[in-house]
Parts: structure tokens; sequence; C-alpha cells
């Protein structure tokens, strides 16, 4: 045998076992990595399972959210009007025009927690008149800092007028001026609404309810003053005089009264 | 006679060129293993952060309840208050 083909075979057994060597060590790499998967793939199963119902909740969770926001967002459109814009930038700077874009609107947006003082946007909805976005939009802002209040005040037309013309607050204790006539009797007074004298109030008449002067025979129990016996006896009454007959003149207008058709006076 | 060492020359030049092809696939299987091992570790992590999802029923029936008083309350408001 020659040096050549010795060579030869022994160049191939190199080869051969190299392949050898090297092809059995990738299985078994290949065999760890089979093993690492098959845990990974439990793992993300269970990943996948859990997470299935994920979607449904976050859109219910989503849908009752654009629910609430688009119910405050047309309440506050309802209630804030025009100027929803700028309530809007007052709180959250640059999102005014954002904000009415969204909603399909459009108009100037004024900052209002810059130009007007706080409470001015609601009094003015209640009707103080304040002159909302006139002349202050793009110019300084009207709202002083420092007197906040007079500025405030300076929006407004006195709403009831002069402080100084108006009635103070009563004065309650023995201080107190006296602001109104004192009634003689109750129910009475000295002199009439014009000022003129009242005339003399009459006797007053009995009262038919409660004291002992009444004609009204009130239920006697026990039989009258003796002792009580436990019974309760209701005393008939003494019989009732008769009604006075109706009048035969023809005053008819008077309530109770029958006119010369035999009929009341509210009766056709 | 000639051709039988070019031939040895060739078997060498192929073991050589074998050698390193399988050296670089059996590097690159190596590689992989931790990887696999790292993202299990990894799924088994987030499977247990997802045991928290049932929670979200909770809270879907909490903002179910809120977005209500809230509703509520908007009606209330649009009853208190004048529009513009």
């Amino acid at each position: 045998m020659s040096l050549a083909l010795a060579v030869m075979i022994l160049l191939i057994t190199l080869i051969i076992a190299a392949l050898a060597i090297y092809l059995i060590s990738t299985i078994a790499e290949l065999i760890k990595i089979n093993r690492g998967l098959a845990v990974v793939i439990g793992s993300v199963g269970e990943i996948v399972a859990k997470s299935a119902p994920v979607n449904g909740v976050v859109d219910a969770i989503n849908s009752n959210l654009v629910a609430g926001r688009n119910l405050l967002e047309n309440l506050f459109l309802k209630k804030g009007g025009d100027d929803c814009g700028g309530l809007v930038e007052s709180l959250f700077p640059g999102e005014g025009a954002k904000f009415l874009q969204r909603v399909g609107r459009r108009g100037s947006v004024v900052n209002t927690g810059i130009v007007y003082t706080r409470g001015t946007q609601i009094l003015a909805s209640l009707g103080r008149g304040a002159p909302i976005g006139a002349a202050h939009a793009r110019g300084p802002a009207v709202r002083d800092p420092k007197y906040a209040t007079t500025a405030a005040s300076m929006l407004y037309p006195r709403p009831g007028g002069d402080p100084k013309a108006r009635p103070k607050s009563p004065v309650v204790g023995g201080n107190s001026p006296r602001q109104f006539e004192a009634a003689l009797t109750p129910g009475t007074r000295p002199r009439l609404r014009d000022g003129s004298e009242a005339p003399p109030p009459s006797a007053a008449p009995d009262m038919p309810m409660g004291g002992s002067t009444g004609n009204v025979p009130m239920p006697s129990f026990g039989g009258g003053p003796s002792a009580p016996t436990g019974r309760v006896e209701i005393a008939t009454p003494p019989p009732a005089a008769a009604a006075p007959p109706p009048a035969e003149d023809a005053g008819g207008d008077e309530p109770g009264r029958l006119n010369v058709k035999g009929k009341r006076p509210w009766e056709r | 006679m000639i051709y039988l060492w070019v031939m040895d020359i060739i078997l060498v030049a192929s073991l050589f060129l074998l050698g390193g092809l399988l050296k670089g696939v059996l590097g690159a299987a190596k590689s992989i293993v931790p990887r696999i091992d790292a993202i299990a570790g990894v799924a088994a992590a987030a499977s247990k952060d997802l045991d928290a999802v049932v929670v979200l029923l909770t809270t879907q029936n909490y903002i179910s309840q809120i977005v209500g008083s809230v509703a509520n309350y908007g009606g209330s408001l649009d009853i208190a208050l004048p529009d513009a």
C-alpha cells in the first residue's frame, strides 16, 4: 500500500470521526432545546388561557367609561354652552381647542381661568349679567391677583343697588328698634293700611270651641261630674234650636240667601 | 500516483471546512439552550402575574356601578343647573 493511499484513508477516518462527534453534540443540544421548549409551551398555554377573557372585559370597561364620558360631555355642553372650550382650557391648558374639535364645535377658545376670577362664570350663568368675553379675550387679564375681589365686583352691575341704601338686618334682642307698630290684640292694628285710624275693636265673639263658655255640648265621661266608672258614655246633645227661616227680602247677593228664583246666588 | 496526493489535499481541506461548519452549528445549538431557559422563566412569571386578571371582573362591576352613579349625578345636575 502506498503512502498516499494510507494518508487518504486516515483523512477519511478523521472526517467521519469529526462528523460523528459534532453531530452527536448537536443532537444533544437539540434535545435540551426540545425539553426547554416543552416547558415554555406549558407556560405560554397558561398565559393564553388566562389572558383570553381580558379582551372582552376591557372592551366592556371601555364601553362603560365611554358612555360615562359622553354623558358628562353632553351635560357639560348643555350647561356650559359656548364657554365649554374656555372652561376646558382653564383646567387643561391646550386642550380647549381639541375638546371643541372632538365634540364637533367651532369657535374661539377663551381661557376663562385667566380672564375671569374664580366663580365669575357660575355667577354669570346664574343671571348676574357679567360681560363674558367682552374685549378681554386677547388683552391682559382683568383679574388682579392682589385685589381679586375688587376686580370681580367691577365686572358686575350691583344687583341690589347701593349697599348703603339697603335696610340693615333686623336687630334681635332688647335693643332692637321697633320698626312695626305693636298690635293691640292679635290680628287687630290701631291703624289701617292707608294710615287712618282704625275703628275700635268690637267685643270678641264667643268662641264656639274650647272654653267653658261654649254652647256646644261636650261629651261627658262616666256620667258627668261623678267619679269615673270605666264606661265611656256620650251625652245626648240637647235638641238644636230651629234654624231661623231665610230672610224674605230679596237680598240674594249674600251667600246663603235665596234669590227670587229660589236658588243660591251662585246657582243658575 | 499524483492523483492520490491531490485527493489527499482535497480531503484535508474538506476536513477543516467540515469541522468549522459543524463547530458553528454546535455553538448555535448551545447558545439556544440558555435562552430557552430564560424564556421559560419569563413565561412562568408572566403566567403567575396573569393570576390577577380575575380582578378585572370585579373592576368591571365597580366601573359599571360608578358609571351608573355618575349618570344619576348627571341627571341631578341637569335638573339643578340651568342650561346655557
